[in-house]
């Protein structure tokens, strides 16, 4: 499903955000990528939705060779991967209906796929009820969750989690992460880069540890060793 | 699909311009106020054009026969300057019609009515009042009556006054139409700069938005199409405004203009009237290549993500 090839990454003037990052990923896993600040994690999700491309190797998701993609396929491509971010990344104008047809309406679907789907998709997140609510309305919790029923709403086959519960308290962070499980029961792969050690300690999936740009670890169950 | 995408482009325009209400009176206010004043401005302008029209169409040249002049050779004369392309009218005044004038003219002044009762014929001979079709043409007419075969004809002819308040509007004229185009000119620039700098705040405040949709698989004429819109409303609207508030500062400055420049006409009302879809349509043309310019460009530095 993801397959990232000797990698490499470098910022101005001298930052090695990958070094040679060899990750693969299979179909249906839940994967945590975890590690210390500036250890690489974001640029592997940027990488992802081709908001960088890479210095050296090669970046495939879902079968499709992103390393050299032109710049007008690059909505395409994110129409087909659901990606959440800490800051949830909502549009503050559009009501929580408005933003989860967003993703629908770039992609020219019709009115009435978009009043039969963004409901359903709404419902599934526990949302049904503050479909006219505006995102100052809601509290962090819901907003991520608004943030991932956005992300579902093209069935993706990949959803990628930046720090999901960065911004959150604990209770908010437990019904994120069970959303997220459920959503990879469902057959979504989802790859969650965090920092939170009880979170990925509490998941026991497959965790990569990554530090100072290299994959340091990649255990089928691991633990947050950093 | 393009349908599609342009039908969704100005509902998202549209709903941006209402939730962004304050944002988008400032934006709309700005062009308004740079309208009124090209407005006034153009105003001042055809007050001035019409003053010096109404000047210059007082100026004349008059040219008086001898008395012995038969009118036969008068005609001659009138039909040859007639033939000068610089000529617009010239009408002829018998000696009867000059009698006639000058009497009414001065018909409270007892001594020179009973003076012309004492004399037995006409003192008056006849004249040729000769008007030009622009005042740069007099100084042709002028020559053309110099021409020694009708000197000897002539007793008197008044350019040399006219010489110098015809050349004195000349002058004034040209300066205030410069001066007119200049600050027309300069004015429009930096309207443009204001406006241009605007919808470039406006949309920098528009810029998390932008990244969000490109995140969310917005493709770039999809995000740009609303804002440019959206900047084209703000134009519409504010023609409109413009044109509602312009109208009734026209009907209060009209009264003031007309006393101003007492017995010339200065129909204010009338000229926006005869112009209108000419004057309004340029600038909202103007407005809206503004807008869409600068749109795109501001939205093109945000559009990298």
């Amino acid at each position: 499903m993801i397959h990232l090839v000797d990698v490499s990454k470098k910022f101005p003037p001298a930052t090695e955000a990958l070094k040679s990052a060899n990750i693969h990923i299979e179909p249906g896993e839940f994967v945590s990528i975890v590690g210390q600040s500036g250890s690489g994690k974001t640029t592997i999700v940027r990488l992802l939705i081709a908001e960088l491309p890479p210095d050296n190797g090669q970046v495939v998701i879902g079968g499709w060779d992103i390393t050299n993609i032109k710049k007008r396929n690059i909505p395409s491509l994110r129409r087909q991967i659901g990606v959440v971010f800490q800051d949830f990344k909502l549009l503050p104008k559009k009501t929580v209906f408005e933003n989860v047809a967003f993703a629908l309406q770039v992609a020219g679907a019709t009115k009435n796929r978009i009043q039969t789907v963004v409901p359903q998709v709404l419902s599934i997140v526990d949302l049904q009820d503050k479909l006219i609510r505006y995102p100052h309305e809601l509290s962090g919790g819901e907003k991520q969750r608004v943030a991932i029923a956005r992300a579902l709403i093209h069935r993706p086959k990949v959803l990628l989690a930046d720090e999901p519960t960065g911004n959150l308290d604990a209770l908010n962070t437990k019904d994120i992460i069970d959303l997220l499980l459920k959503i990879n029961e469902f057959g979504t792969t989802v790859v969650m880069v965090t920092h939170n050690k009880e979170i990925v300690n509490s998941l026991k999936r497959r965790v990569i540890t990554l530090d100072n740009g290299m994959v340091v670890q990649d255990q089928k169950v691991g633990k947050y060793v950093i | 699909m393009l349908l599609l995408t342009l039908n969704r482009s100005i509902i998202f325009a549209l709903q941006s311009f209402w939730r962004n209400i304050w944002l988008s009176l400032a934006t709309v206010f700005v062009i308004f106020l740079t309208l009124i004043s090209i407005n006034l401005l153009l105003v001042v302008n055809v007050i001035s054009d019409s003053a010096i029209a109404a000047v210059k169409d007082r100026i004349d040249v008059s040219v008086y026969f001898k008395p012995e002049v038969r009118e036969s050779k008068i005609a001659e004369v009138k039909s040859h300057l007639e033939g000068l392309p610089q000529v617009k009218s010239i009408t002829y005044r018998s000696p009867e019609d000059n009698l006639e004038a000058f009497k009414v003219k001065h018909s409270g002044d007892v001594k020179i009515q009973e003076t012309l009762k004492e004399l037995s014929t006409n003192p008056m001979s006849a004249t040729l009042i000769i008007k030009a079709k622009d005042l740069a043409g007099y100084p042709e007419i002028l020559k053309a009556i110099d021409d020694p075969s009708f000197a000897e004809l002539i007793e008197e002819k008044n350019y040399d006054d006219n010489q110098l308040v015809i050349s004195r509007i000349n002058t004034i004229a040209d300066t205030v139409r410069r001066a007119a185009y200049f600050v027309i000119g300069i004015f429009a620039f930096i309207s443009i700069l204001i406006i241009f700098n605007t919808v470039r705040v406006a949309i920098f405040t528009h810029q998390n938005e932008i990244g969000i949709m490109k995140l969310v698989g917005a493709s770039n004429w999809f995000i740009r199409s609303p804002f440019v819109l959206e900047s084209v409303i703000a134009g519409i609207v504010a023609v409109f405004i413009t044109i509602v508030f312009f109208y009734p500062l026209l009907s209060v400055l009209q009264p003031y203009v007309s006393g101003f420049f007492a017995g010339a006409t200065f129909d204010l009302i009338g000229y926006f009237n005869n112009y209108f879809v000419y004057i309004f349509g340029t600038e909202l043309i103007a407005i809206t290549a503004v807008n869409i310019i600068s749109s795109s460009v501001a939205i093109g530095k945000y559009l990298n993500v």
